[in-house]
């Protein structure tokens, strides 16, 4: 799992409903459905924010977070990296 | 009742020409009274493509006309890759070149190219679409697989083809080696409104249709697919006598005119930049590309409201469904079918009928 994440700039977000989302890449035509925290996770990876930073923003988010709130989010990254969603940051 | 409806349509058809090189009699484009049949600029679609890209649009799908009869097809397909989506394209096939055909591969983005195919030669597939037109479409189909471009083939049975199929689907899925194809009917649409007595199956074709359908997407399982037509019908009409018979609970989408579940995903385009609910619908004027928000008229239009409204009108309101046996397990089907038929979406269609059918002497196969 990335340190940095990097978003795969063909991968395009489908908000499509108010509880389910779409990853899509159309490379591939893979598609990765995410819930609405997997949403906000995505919509803070910009190549600058650490894991801790992300799962700090998701925290900030949603009222009842858990305690497992960085694993949870270490988990999720490296599910979208499988996929080919996210990479990992190289450097200044 | 109401269908979740997405925040902006996956899919979006095209009709990105009014010109074909074909006259089919059974043409669902041409012969509509309210198009304009005109091509727009490649500009405005570009710009409408622009648009689809900002909306998270996944798929276009491009028909027409044919759309490979646009000289400047591939900067069209350009702009469709440039805003991160994928594609597929509607073809006779006639007009499919080597060079457009290795384009398409190139750009990694084809979902499929599907080329109309209704007989295993000349004489079936000709004599609705015209001289020369079965060498043209076999020919694309090759040309396409020579550049590894995914295909497929759409059969649409009709008066002059069903004693063909068993033939035809060898051809496609033995001979030429498709992966899988489609099968539909000719129906009351577009040029057919004026040749329906030479071009629909008469009951009995219906029947061997049917029956022919079965067989064969029994001998070629998951091959051959359909939405509509008499494959489709004798799928669901089967699983429908079979829940009356058992005395089943409703079907989770019967009873209500739940048919067409399009509005909730896909929208269409036609050439002359109309937006309209589905090509099969080219009445009903949503709005216009790049004048109007695509996301606004998805979000607000009074055409797609009305037509996803339909999932909430019970069939018992329609007097000959009220007594029907089969209505718990009926869906109403296709609103074009029933526009195309009564002119008006918010009915029933006929043509998909069961009880209509058995009536008529037909019997579920």
């Amino acid at each position: 799992m990335p340190d940095i994440p990097v978003r795969n700039p063909i991968a395009v977000l489908r908000e499509e409903f108010d509880d389910w989302a779409v990853l899509f890449n159309p490379d591939t035509a893979d598609a990765f459905g995410i819930n609405p925290t997997g949403v906000v996770i995505w919509k803070e990876i910009d190549g600058r924010r650490t894991l801790t930073d992300i799962a700090s923003a998701a925290a900030d988010r949603f009222s009842e977070v858990p305690d497992t709130i960085t694993e949870d989010v270490a988990a999720f990254l490296g599910k979208l990296a499988e996929k080919g969603f996210i990479g990992q940051g190289v450097g200044p | 009742m109401s269908i979740q409806v997405m925040r902006t349509p996956r899919e979006v058809e095209v009709q990105i020409t009014a010109s074909c090189n074909l006259r089919c009699r059974y043409c669902s484009f041409f012969d509509h009274p309210d198009p304009e049949y005109r091509d727009l600029p490649k500009e405005e679609w570009l710009r409408f493509f622009d648009e689809l890209g900002g909306l998270g649009v996944m798929k276009v799908i491009l028909t027409g006309g044919e759309p490979f009869i646009r000289d400047d097809l591939p900067l069209l397909i350009d702009g469709i890759v440039r805003n991160r989506m994928r594609f597929s394209i509607l073809s006779n096939g006639a007009l499919i070149r080597d060079e457009t055909a290795g384009y398409l591969a190139a750009t990694g983005r084809c979902d499929v190219v599907q080329v109309s195919v209704d007989g295993s030669g000349p004489p079936t597939h000709d004599v609705f679409r015209g001289a020369g037109s079965f060498e043209g479409a076999v020919r694309g189909l090759r040309t396409l697989m020579r550049h590894g471009v995914p295909v497929t083939a759409r059969v649409t049975v009709h008066r002059g083809n069903v004693g063909d199929l068993p033939a035809t689907v060898r051809l496609l899925l033995k001979d030429l080696g498709l992966p899988s194809i489609g099968v539909n009917a000719a129906g009351t649409l577009g040029s057919c409104q004026r040749n329906g007595d030479q071009v629909l199956m008469t009951p009995s074709q219906r029947q061997e249709a049917m029956e022919t359908l079965l067989r064969l997407a029994d001998s070629y399982p998951g091959r051959i697919q359909a939405s509509a037509g008499p494959l489709a019908d004798g799928k669901i009409w089967r699983h429908m006598e079979e829940a009356r018979r058992g005395g089943d609970a409703p079907f989770p989408n019967g009873g209500r005119l739940t048919g067409c579940g399009c509005p909730s995903s896909k929208i269409a385009v036609r050439s002359d930049g109309v937006v309209v609910p589905c090509t099969q619908l080219p009445h009903l004027e949503a709005g216009r590309i790049n004048r109007d928000s695509l996301g606004g008229l998805w979000s607000e239009s009074p055409v797609l409201e009305g037509l996803r409204a339909r999932v909430s009108v019970p069939l018992r309101d329609f007097p000959y469904c009220e007594s029907c046996s089969y209505v718990d397990y009926c869906t109403g089907n296709c609103p074009a079918m029933a526009f195309a038929e009564l002119g008006r979406v918010d009915h029933p269609s006929p043509d998909a009928c069961l009880r209509r059918f058995l009536a008529g002497g037909g019997a579920v196969p």
